[in-house]
């Protein structure tokens, strides 16, 4: 199972709020995707997913604040697709 | 000058939630080790940028890119404007070699164009204008050539005090008039626009490239911008920047709206064909964003209207 955290997107930037989920639990997912789009007050970036599979579980609703090296999601990786990211 | 009687429609604020931002707004995620060696440099010559201050959204790329915008003379300020992150408190006493500890990081980063701006310090009896050109001479001590952009305070329109940071012989001089005629007060109660169109006059009418900027999205209409351009335009300037403001903490300003990239190059296409050597609008223009190019371009500009009076 592989844990997409969140990643250190900018400099001075400790939390973000998830905006929107491209993705529901369930749903299959290519490494390099767009899984999560997450914003600050001042802009808004996409966390891609990490490795091909399915979307086990997600752990945060939109609206919410996460932390940088948070837990956003895990995703059960398609043996022998894994990627390098 | 100004934007003429207010005949204009109210403005009509829609509430802007902390949701989904336009997808114009959306940035690469960041990372390399210049931005960290940025950083450390920052903390080890104990240096304040208003890249962190002011919360910007362009500081990992420019951190990576190995630039920042210094910010001089403490980093809290006198003013308390209502589109600033910028700290308001009893600011700080001035540090005499903060000038030398630019100058050591600049050179540490390779840098050849620095741009130094302040907080405003209205305690002061000149505005800080003496150690803002402190710092300019303190700069080239260690880096000769250094190209310094200074972004400065309107010194209450105090022109002995604009004449001091001339005398330093900045390669820029720019000065935000930050949005429209009918927003000033809002935007920049301790502020007054038409003295910081003659502040930039005056700087322009000594020779130096001058500069100023503006926040979009604050409620403000086309015809507005436009008149804005035409009174700096009128007051000299050379280099314009227009930007979208964005909320940068719960308790400023709320954005009205979010300019759409196409609006932006009206923008910009309007204001070249008023007679602005460089401008640069765009959702993450900032007054500092990719100066040394502005500054290029005024000086080929500057090159060329010499050759055209020779010849």
């Amino acid at each position: 199972m592989i844990r997409v955290r969140v990643p250190n997107i900018g400099e001075g930037i400790t939390d973000a709020t998830v905006s929107f989920w491209h993705v529901e639990e369930g749903d299959g997912v290519q490494a390099g995707d767009d899984m999560v789009e997450m914003a600050t007050d001042k802009a808004t970036f996409n966390i891609p997913a990490p490795c091909t599979g399915v979307v086990v579980e997600v752990f945060f609703e939109e609206g919410e604040s996460a932390k940088i090296g948070e837990v956003l999601a895990t995703i059960e990786e398609e043996a022998s697709k894994r990627s390098g990211l | 000058m100004g934007g003429g009687p207010p005949t204009l429609r109210p403005i009509v604020v829609q509430l802007t939630t902390r949701g989904r931002l336009p997808e114009w707004l959306r940035r690469p995620i960041a990372g390399n080790g210049v931005t960290e060696q940025v950083r450390d440099l920052l903390t080890v010559e104990s240096l304040h940028t208003v890249c962190q201050s002011a919360r910007c959204p362009n500081v990992s790329e420019c951190f990576g890119q190995g630039t920042a915008t210094f910010m001089i003379a403490g980093d809290i300020c006198t003013r308390s404007c209502s589109f600033c992150a910028v700290p308001h408190g009893a600011p700080l006493p001035l540090e005499t070699d903060e000038g030398a500890r630019i100058g050591a990081m600049a050179q540490a980063l390779r840098l050849d164009y620095v741009v130094v701006t302040a907080v405003a310090r209205d305690d002061l009896a000149d505005g800080g204008a003496s150690h803002f050109a402190g710092v300019i001479c303190q700069i080239r001590a260690v880096v000769p050539h250094m190209k310094v952009e200074v972004l400065v305070p309107d010194f209450q329109g105090r022109l002995q005090d604009v004449e001091t940071v001339l005398a330093a012989a900045p390669d820029v001089f720019n000065h935000n008039v930050e949005t429209i005629a009918r927003l000033q007060r809002r935007v920049r109660p301790a502020a007054r626009y038409e003295r910081s169109l003659h502040v930039l006059s005056w700087a322009s009418e000594r020779g130096c490239v001058t500069k100023s900027g503006i926040m979009v999205g604050l409620g403000e209409q086309e015809a507005e911008v436009e008149a804005v351009c035409k009174d700096l335009r009128r007051a000299g300037c050379d280099l314009l920047t227009i930007g979208q403001y964005l909320q940068p903490i719960v308790r400023r300003l709320p954005v009205a709206e979010f300019v759409t990239p196409e609006q932006f190059v009206r923008y910009r296409e309007m204001a070249l064909g008023l007679g602005f050597v460089h401008v640069a609008a765009g959702p993450y223009v900032r007054s500092s964003y990719r100066a040394s190019e502005a500054w290029r371009a005024a000086l080929a500009a500057r090159a060329l209207a010499s050759a055209e009076g020779l010849s």
